[in-house]
């Protein structure tokens, strides 16, 4: 009782508590809000950064660098200080990578900080024995606080008197009917009772007052919360693979730095030689310019996923989407509309559908019959619906309405069919009405006529279909008032069940005219005496409502399944609904089965069914509990199309976790807080930017801004292409290493003058070669990639053996051939033929020498063989340059030709090769007489490609479960 | 086991594509180098911006650009001795008998010689001699150790070779006053002085022994053909020997030649000058 109460509490209904208490209570407690989950330090991020992929690496190469300068300026050599500049460079490319990381992943984790910065909500609390506005954060266990319709709730509360008071528990339970609230205990589970009203979630309409009864994290909503951040975070795909092509990569790097660190070694070379080499080899393997790339292309496809309305959190999410296998849908408002509109009518022995898309103007079924007349007239004025004013301009299924989502519903049906209901409403004046309650499940209302001849008043009734029945003598049968036989009574039953097993709520239809001569002008109705007749109605219609699917979900639904990817529909709603709205977007496909259906049909007990046989399976959250992960596994793998009702947060879960252990990369989405932990556990959690919860949206990886399960396809599409096209820019960006590498291998082996050098090799890349590699980002499909299935997690990978095999050991290999032969050009029309070269190393490294010979006798100091041997530098760096641009040309596509894909069709290609040419030309603003040297090969890798395209053996196209 | 047969012939079959592959590109790199020296002629190279204008060298050079040893310790001159013996081998007179190969190009600077293009039309070109007798005491002919034994080092000074370029002489007011005393308009000349101020008093009399007593090299070598036109071509050089140079001290000196086409350059210390480094011991 409420005596009880305020002793527990230790607060006073009327006055509240004490201000003083309340501040001791806050301190002991803590503020009535949720703790953020815990953030990852910036610093600890931005170190992560500085680390992370090749970084490492790296960082050895600098400090060999700066080692062997330490060595050589003990040592008193000529020119040490190039070593420490080498490191420097080394050092400042990790660091500025490093920031340039950091900054893509901060911004995109901005985007999101705006979203949970909501203006602070106020409650309305007793205090002192006065009523105050405070903020919600500064509630306690307690408080007395007042809410009214509209109003979101303050913290977890008992109440202690309420009037019609009605909550939305959707961001809680999942389900999205009001529920009504009143001050009785009706049941154990908090979770039940009607007499508790929750954090977070919002009051519908009414008033009622209340006792705090929990704050912050320890309230319901707090603690499902705390479950989710309990739910550890695991990598993304693309994560996973671009570690797996760091440790590839380095591995390379590694194995031939060490190997031929021995060589050297071996072939008498100093140590500290052998050390130079080391850095050199581990440069030239590195892609140092590679991983900042990758962070391009993916914000390029975030910023063009949030332009389709997916707004992604994580930036690696991005392409997670693209390698969803299963999507684990929520049904309201992602794969529905979120409002309910009549689906169907029955009136006149038949069944009429009626239009539900989004932006529907017209209702195309038949009007003509005088039954509808009738019907029409109850829909509008057995209803207490209306618009808010100000809205004429706005198409009438945007605009708001005051009342109750079936109401509403009927009201935009009438609006669209007759036009101003208002004004009918007016001509037809309301005298008396009984609003709809629970007990006799009707709404009654009496009206004056618009026919000024016609005296009578009109009495209209709604409910449900079985109570109106009751009410009923007559029915309406094409105008015309016939008695209710048993046969029509059938007739009846018959719709109701049809209309009631499509998952749609059914309202029944009656009117009486009053005779004149018993109920004059004058009549005095009086409600609660009910001093007029409510039974021997004349029965109407029926008309059905259903919250129906978004237009544009049925073709999403089959683009995801020709997509290889499997949906299903899990939802707290009933399992009749759930299952109409699955077969109309075809979650559930025209023809599959479940095991019910197929018991119905062939008339055999469900046991009996071949469960093999059914595609198709509802699942009750009930059955769910009962059953060991076992069978869940097996639910998940043998029935291709599934829908799970009645479930809660905690069975969402155990759903993602079934869906995970069959290998799959799961997409969950959701609205409310319920569906936090499932967001978190799952691959990819999405989250609805309009119907969702900040602690959904904490909890996701990505926002759909419209709520709109197309989006999710949408952005799937990206995700592949991103995937696709990330392999050609690794592709593109492997192959010069080989150019790079094979210069500090020959010139270790062949003792020749060095061929380029580790700075040079760092123009390229992350000179000429960054632009190309982020326009590779733009390029279109091959082919039609959503008919694709979605890439195996262990046999797709970024960097496969293949690609790692044609980029190092063909093309590579080409275009070290190609640029070396430029190199020889160089030298010899410099005075040093081919010949002279091999072997010449130390003589010509030696300061001392100063008459070093050449092929034609000439005699060259020093500095004129380092200047040449620059010249030979640049014209390396040239000739990789002109190949890397055949080599963007062929990575443009992986199976195609060229000739198919167009060299038009991404003009971003095109600012890449220029780029990379106008970069190389500043880089090297002389030797125009060395470009060309490279071409022929350039030509040479692009009909060397062509041929290997044309040998690839075509794409399997096949679907497997 | 079938399955471990199909595996050794695709390996087998990789194995032979990458033969065949790397094959093809063996032959496409020896061919393109070959068409790519077909445009190379042999007699001359295309361009020689990075080797001109030409560099000053000394002989010897051991290890590095400085001559260290103790007088009265023959081991420690010998490398000196034995790197100057071996490269003044050529210009001995026994070896240049051959008149169809060797001119007699007078014993006084004269005017450039051109022998004709550059190419084997009119098979190889003569080279004017070079009398090992002209360097005197730096000759090694009286004393094999030029010098050394005494303290009194030699050194050769060379202009490096550069197929084709023709020295040009100085004009005469931009010189030092010692090269202006002997001065002919045929000559580059060559001029050694202390590197650093403090140095000049440590450096002692310096002699030069060139061709007709010039200290300079005389411009009828010039220019020079090439190894195939011209493979017995003599250089012109110019001893120096430093009669009095300071001992236990590190001495630095720097030897230029002087020419209008003949240029310094910060980068390139070598270029038209060098320097060396003296360092003799008294015991």
């Amino acid at each position: 009782s409420a005596s009880e109460l305020e002793e527990k509490y230790g607060t006073s209904i009327n006055k509240g508590l004490s201000s003083s208490r309340a501040a001791e209570i806050l301190a002991r407690d803590g503020p009535n809000s949720l703790t953020p989950p815990k953030a990852t330090p910036e610093i600890v991020k931005f170190l992560k950064q500085m680390v992370g992929g090749f970084s490492i690496l790296l960082w050895i190469g600098a400090v060999f660098s700066w080692i062997s300068f330490g060595i050589q300026f003990a040592q008193g050599a000529e020119s040490p200080f190039d070593n420490l500049y080498l490191g420097v460079v080394l050092a400042l490319v990790v660091i500025l990578t490093g920031i340039f990381a950091y900054y893509q992943e901060a911004k995109s984790t901005n985007i999101m900080a705006s979203f949970s910065k909501m203006i602070p909500q106020q409650a309305l609390v007793i205090r002192d024995a006065e009523k105050k506005e405070l903020p919600a954060e500064q509630l306690v266990v307690g408080d007395i606080v007042e809410i009214k319709g509209g109003d979101r709730i303050p913290a977890d509360i008992r109440l202690i008197s309420a009037q019609g008071c009605k909550v939305d528990n959707s961001s809680l339970t999942g389900e999205s009917e009001p529920q009504s609230r009143s001050c009785d205990f009706t049941h154990e589970n908090p979770l039940e009772t009607k007499n508790i009203a929750f954090y977070s979630t919002t009051c519908v309409e009414g008033t009622a007052t209340g006792i705090v009864i929990n704050t912050g994290d320890r309230t319901v909503i707090g603690r499902i919360a705390s479950l989710a951040s309990g739910v550890g975070n695991e990598k993304t795909p693309i994560a996973i693979e671009i570690e797996h092509f760091v440790y590839l990569v380095a591995g390379v790097a590694i194995s031939i730095g060490v190997l031929f660190f021995i060589i050297s070694v071996s072939m008498r070379y100093k140590i500290l030689d052998s050390i130079i080499f080391l850095i050199g080899i581990i440069v030239a393997n590195v892609p140092e310019g590679l991983l900042a790339t990758v962070t391009v292309s993916l914000s390029l496809t975030a910023k063009r996923m949030a332009k389709k309305n997916c707004l992604v959190k994580n930036l690696e999410a991005v392409e997670t989407l693209g390698s969803t296998s299963i999507i684990c849908s929520d049904k309201t408002g992602t794969l529905t509309q979120n409002r309910m509109t009549v689906a169907h009518l029955w009136f006149d022995n038949q069944i009429y559908s009626a239009d539900t898309s989004e932006d529907q103007t017209t209702q195309p079924f038949d009007q003509s019959s005088p039954s509808w007349t009738a019907l029409s007239k109850i829909v509008t004025l057995c209803n207490r619906a209306e618009f808010r004013p100000g809205q004429e301009n706005l198409p009438i299924m945007k605009r708001v309405v005051v009342g109750d989502a079936s109401e509403t519903a009927l009201l935009k049906f009438a609006e669209v069919i007759l036009g101003d209901v208002m004004s009918i409403r007016a001509q037809n004046k309301k005298v008396a009405e009984i609003p709809f309650n629970s007990t006799n499940k009707f709404q009654l209302s009496i009206h004056e006529t618009d026919d000024p001849n016609d005296k009578r008043f009109l009495l209209v009734m709604k409910g449900a279909p079985e109570r109106i029945l009751e009410r009923c003598s007559t029915i309406m049968i094409n105008g015309k008032e016939e008695p209710l036989d048993s046969e029509k009574a059938e007739a009846f039953q018959t719709a109701y069940m049809e209309l009631g097993g499509m998952g749609e709520r059914v309202l029944g239809f009656c009117h009486l005219y009053l005779p004149e001569n018993e109920f004059p002008d004058t009549y005095p109705f009086d409600t609660d005496s009910m001093n007029f007749p409510t039974s021997n109605l004349c029965f109407v219609g029926l008309l059905s409502m259903i919250d129906p699917p978004r237009s544009t979900v049925p073709d999403a639904v089959s683009k995801c399944r020709s997509a290889g990817i499997k949906v299903i529909m899990v939802t707290g709603d009933h399992p009749i609904t759930a299952k109409a709205i699955a077969k109309s977007v075809g979650i559930i496909s025209a023809t599959s089965e479940t095991v019910e259906d197929i018991a119905k049909r062939l008339n055999i007990p469900v046991e009996q069914v071949n469960r093999r046989e059914a595609t198709a399976a509802v699942v009750n959250g009930m059955e769910l509990k009962d059953m060991s992960l076992q069978q869940l596994d097996d639910i998940l793998c043998n029935h291709s199309e599934i829908v799970f009702a009645r479930t809660s947060p905690q069975q969402k879960l155990i759903i993602v976790e079934g869906c995970q252990r069959q290998g799959a990369v799961v997409a969950v989405t959701g609205d409310g807080v319920n569906d936090s932990p499932a967001l978190k556990k799952a691959d990819i959690g999405i989250a609805m930017g309009i119907a969702g919860s900040d602690a959904a949206k904490n909890a996701a990886d990505m926002v759909l801004l419209d709520d709109n399960f197309a989006s999710i396809v949408t952005g799937v599409e990206e995700g592949r292409l991103i995937f696709d096209n990330l392999k050609k820019t690794i592709a593109y960006t492997l192959t010069k290493n080989i150019a790079e590498l094979c210069p500090f291998l020959i010139y270790i082996i062949a003792s020749i003058p060095m061929p380029i050098g580790t700075i040079t090799i760092l123009f390229i890349d992350l000179g000429t070669d960054i632009i190309p590699s982020v326009a590779l980002a733009y390029e279109k499909a091959e082919s039609d990639i959503m008919n694709r299935r979605p890439r195996n997690k262990k046999k797709d990978r970024l960097v496969n053996e293949q690609l790692a095999v044609y980029s190092y050991l063909q093309i590579g290999i080409i275009q070290s051939v190609g640029a070396f032969v430029t190199y020889f050009t160089v030298y010899a029309e410099q005075g040093f033929l081919p010949s002279t070269l091999l072997g010449v190393r130390v003589d010509w490294e030696n300061n001392a020498i100063n008459d070093f010979e050449d092929s034609y006798g000439q005699e060259w100091t020093k500095y004129q063989r380092m200047y040449l041997q620059w010249t030979g530098y640049t014209a390396f760096f040239v000739s990789i340059t002109i190949q890397q641009v055949a080599d963007l040309i062929i990575r443009k596509t992986r199976r195609n030709s060229i000739f198919q894909q167009g060299l038009f069709r991404n003009k971003v290609i095109w600012v890449g090769i220029f780029s990379q040419i106008g970069i190389a030309l500043i880089l090297s603003y002389v030797l125009m007489a060395y470009w060309f040297v490279a071409v022929p090969f350039a030509i040479l890798i692009w009909v060397y490609d062509e041929d290997f395209k044309l040998s690839l053996p075509p794409l399997p196209l096949t679907h497997p479960c | 086991e079938l399955l471990g047969r199909s595996h050794i012939t695709n390996a087998f079959k990789i194995l032979l594509f990458y033969v065949i592959f790397y094959g093809c590109l063996a032959g496409i790199f020896i061919g393109t180098i070959q068409v790519m020296l077909l445009t190379v002629s042999e007699f001359e190279p295309k361009y020689q911006d990075r080797v001109a204008p030409p560099g000053l060298t000394q002989v010897p050079q051991v290890q590095k650009t400085e001559i260290s040893f103790t007088a009265s310790d023959s081991k420690s001159y010998e490398p000196y001795v034995k790197n100057l013996e071996k490269f003044l081998k050529d210009y001995s007179a026994d070896q240049q008998t051959e008149n169809i190969v060797f001119q007699d190009c007078g014993e006084m600077p004269t005017d450039y010689k051109d022998r004709g293009p550059y190419s084997d039309a009119q098979g190889q070109k003569k080279v004017c001699k070079f009398k090992r007798e002209w360097l005197e005491n730096c000759s090694g002919i009286q004393d094999p150790t030029f010098g050394y034994k005494d303290g009194k080092p030699c050194i050769l000074v060379k202009l490096n070779r550069i197929i084709g370029f023709k020295p040009k002489a100085p004009v005469n007011d931009s010189l030092p006053a010692e090269v202006m005393a002997k001065y002919s308009p045929y000559l580059i000349p060559v001029h050694c002085a202390a590197k650093r101020e403090e140095d000049a008093d440590k450096i002692g009399t310096v002699e030069y022994y060139g061709m007709g007593g010039y200290s300079g090299f005389a411009l009828q070598y010039y220019p020079y053909y090439g190894k195939l036109l011209q493979p017995r071509y003599l250089q012109p050089l110019v001893a120096v020997q430093f009669t009095n140079l300071t001992y236990d001290v590190e001495v630095r000196v720097e030897c230029r030649a002087y020419g209008q086409n003949i240029q310094y350059s910060d980068k390139d210390r070598f270029q038209g000058r060098f320097d060396i480094k003296f360092d003799i011991r008294s015991s």
